[in-house]
C-alpha cells in the first residue's frame, strides 16, 4: 500500500504549477485547439496564439490568466458576431502588466458578465467572433507598448495543439 | 469536466482508499491472507481533502505545501459552499484557517459569491487569536479582497497585533503590484488611506515606500502632502518616495513642496528620497532643480551629482535612469 505522502505526491502530477514566482500562467478559456501561433498559414506575422473551437457563443470565454488579476474590459461590439465585423471592432480584455507590457484576450461576444473586474479566470463573455476573424475563436498577445513579443508561448504551445480548459498555453 | 473538478474528484478517491485497504504491517503480523478491499462509495467532503492536507503538511518540503495549498484553492470551486464555510468557521489552526480562508476567497476570485471572500475578512478583523486574524489576513493576499471588504484594510492597519497591521501592509503593497499592475486608482487610494490611518509608523512607512502611486486620486496626493510633515522621518521619506511616482496633474505642486521640504529637512533619508522624487518627477528637467540644491547639504553632494549624470544621459524609462544612477554609484 502507498503512503499518504507518496499517495499525495503522486497528484502533482496532476496539475501544472507555475515554474517562476513572478510570471502569471497563461491558460486555454475552453476545449480548444490552436489554430494560429507566430505565423498565419500564409506566411503573415500574426505573433499571438489563437485557439478556437467551433461552438460560437456556446462556451463561455474565460479569461487567461491562472491567477486573481484587474481586467480592464473593453466592449466595442454589443450583438453576437461569430465571423467578423471589421478590424478595429473586436472585444477586448486586458491585463495591465506594468512598464508598457499588456496582455490582451480579443474576439468574445459580450455578456451581462462583460465589465471591468478582478478575478481569476472568470467569464467576460462568450466565445466569438467579434472585430477581425474569420469564426469564432480568442486571440491572445502579449506586447509592449504596441510590439508583440512571442517568447511566452514559443516553448510551450504549437499550432495543431488541443487544449482542455486550463491548459497551459504559456507564461507571461 | 473541469480539470478542478477531476482533482478533486481524484483526492476524494484516494483518501477513500487509504481509509478502506487494510494495513500491510496488519497483515504480515497475523499471517493470514486477507481478502482485496473491496471499494464502497462514499461521498466526497471537505473534512477528508482537509485530513489528507492536514497530513501532506507536515512535509519538511515548502514547495510541497504550497502545492497542497494550491490545490485546496483549485478545488475550492467544486467543493460544498457550506461544508467549506462551517469547516472554516470550526478550525482554531492558524495554518489550516489560512489554507481554508484561501480557497474560500479563490471561491469569490473563480466568480461566485462575495460572501466568502468577506467571510474571510470578518475573521481577519474579528477573531480573539492575533494569529488566526494573521493568517486569514495572509490568506487575502494577492485576491479582490480591497474590492470587497469596505473599509477592511484601514482597520486591520490599526489593529492590536503588530503581525497583522504588517500582514495587511504586504497584501496592500502586493495586490498593488500583482493584481492591480500599480495602474489601478482605487486600489492605490486604498493603500494610501490605509497608510494614513495607520498609528503604526513602520507599517506607514513600509506601505508608501513599496506601492506605486501612478494612478492616485487628487485627495490620496494630499495625504500624501500631509504625511511629509510628519514627525517621523521613515514616514517623511516613504511619503516624499511615494510622491515622486505622482500621476501627471500632481507633479507640478509635488516638485514645489519637495524643493522647499529638501532646504527645511535635516534627514539624509529623507533628503536622499526627495533626490530620487525630484528626479522620477522631472527626468532632464529636474537637472537645474538638482543643482539649485546641491550644496544645501554636504553630505548628499555625491548622490546629486549621481542623479545629474544619469539623467544627463537623456533616458526615456524611470527604470533605466534608477539603473544608471545605480551603475555611476558603483563605479565611483
Amino acid at each position: 500500500m502507498r503512503s499518504p505522502k507518496s499517495r499525495l505526491a503522486a497528484l502533482t502530477a496532476l496539475v501544472a504549477l507555475p515554474t517562476a514566482a513572478l510570471a502569471y500562467t497563461a491558460v486555454a478559456p475552453y476545449p480548444s485547439t490552436v489554430t494560429a501561433t507566430t505565423y498565419y498559414s500564409s506566411g503573415t506575422y500574426h505573433g499571438a496564439v489563437d485557439v478556437a473551437n467551433s461552438r460560437c457563443n456556446y462556451w463561455g470565454a474565460e479569461t487567461g490568466v491562472s491567477a486573481t488579476v484587474y481586467w480592464n474590459v473593453t466592449v466595442r461590439t454589443s450583438g453576437v458576431v461569430c465571423n467578423g465585423n471589421g478590424s478595429g471592432n473586436q472585444n477586448e480584455a486586458l491585463l495591465n502588466l506594468g512598464s508598457g507590457w499588456s496582455f490582451r484576450q480579443w474576439h468574445w461576444i459580450k455578456t451581462s458578465d462583460s465589465y471591468d473586474r478582478t478575478c481569476n479566470r472568470c467569464q467576460v463573455g462568450n466565445l466569438g467572433g467579434t472585430g477581425n476573424a474569420t469564426g469564432a475563436h480568442s486571440h491572445f498577445q502579449k506586447d509592449q507598448y504596441g510590439t508583440k513579443n512571442t517568447s511566452w508561448y514559443s516553448s510551450y504551445t504549437s499550432k495543431g495543439e488541443a487544449l482542455d480548459r486550463g491548459e497551459l498555453m504559456g507564461y507571461i | 469536466m473541469t480539470r478542478t473538478f477531476l482533482l478533486a474528484r481524484a483526492l476524494c478517491l484516494l483518501t477513500s482508499l487509504s481509509l478502506l485497504a487494510p494495513s500491510p504491517s496488519f497483515a504480515e503480523a497475523t499471517g493470514t491472507p486477507l481478502p482485496p478491499p473491496s471499494l464502497q462509495p462514499e461521498t466526497c467532503s471537505v473534512e477528508g481533502l482537509m485530513d489528507s492536507i492536514r497530513r501532506g503538511l507536515q512535509s519538511k518540503s515548502p514547495a510541497y505545501r504550497r502545492y497542497l495549498r494550491e490545490l485546496l484553492k483549485e478545488s475550492a470551486v467544486t467543493l460544498p459552499e457550506e461544508q467549506l464555510r462551517a469547516a472554516f468557521e470550526r478550525e482554531t489552526e492558524p495554518l489550516m484557517v489560512e489554507h481554508l480562508a484561501a480557497a474560500l476567497a479563490a471561491k469569490t476570485d473563480r466568480g461566485e459569491s462575495v460572501a466568502t471572500l468577506q467571510l474571510v475578512g470578518k475573521r481577519a478583523s474579528q477573531d480573539a487569536d492575533p494569529a488566526v486574524r494573521a493568517a486569514a489576513t495572509r490568506a487575502l493576499r494577492r485576491t479582490s479582497a480591497e474590492e470587497h471588504t469596505g473599509d477592511l484594510y484601514s482597520r486591520l492597519v490599526r489593529d492590536a497585533s503588530p503581525e497583522v497591521r504588517m500582514e495587511a501592509a504586504t497584501n496592500l503593497i502586493e495586490d498593488n503590484q500583482f493584481v492591480y499592475a500599480g495602474f489601478h486608482g482605487p486600489a492605490s487610494d486604498t493603500a494610501v488611506a490605509a497608510a494614513a490611518a495607520s498609528s503604526d509608523s513602520k507599517v506607514t512607512a513600509r506601505i508608501l515606500g513599496n506601492i506605486s502611486t501612478a494612478a492616485i486620486s487628487k485627495e490620496s496626493a494630499e495625504q500624501l502632502h500631509t504625511l511629509l510633515r510628519g514627525d517621523d522621518a521613515e514616514v517623511r521619506a516613504a511619503a516624499a518616495k511615494a510622491l515622486g511616482g505622482v500621476p501627471a496633474p500632481e507633479m507640478s505642486r509635488a516638485r514645489q513642496t519637495l524643493v522647499a521640504l529638501y532646504r527645511d529637512e535635516s534627514d539624509v533619508g529623507v533628503r536622499t528620497s526627495i533626490l530620487q522624487s525630484l528626479a522620477r518627477l522631472g527626468f532632464a528637467s529636474a537637472v537645474p532643480e538638482l543643482r539649485g540644491l546641491r550644496n544645501v547639504d554636504p553630505r548628499l553632494v555625491p548622490e546629486v551629482d549621481a542623479w545629474i549624470r544619469a539623467l544627463s544621459t537623456g533616458l526615456q524609462e524611470w527604470s533605466l535612469i534608477l539603473r544608471e544612477k545605480q551603475r555611476l554609484q558603483q563605479a565611483r
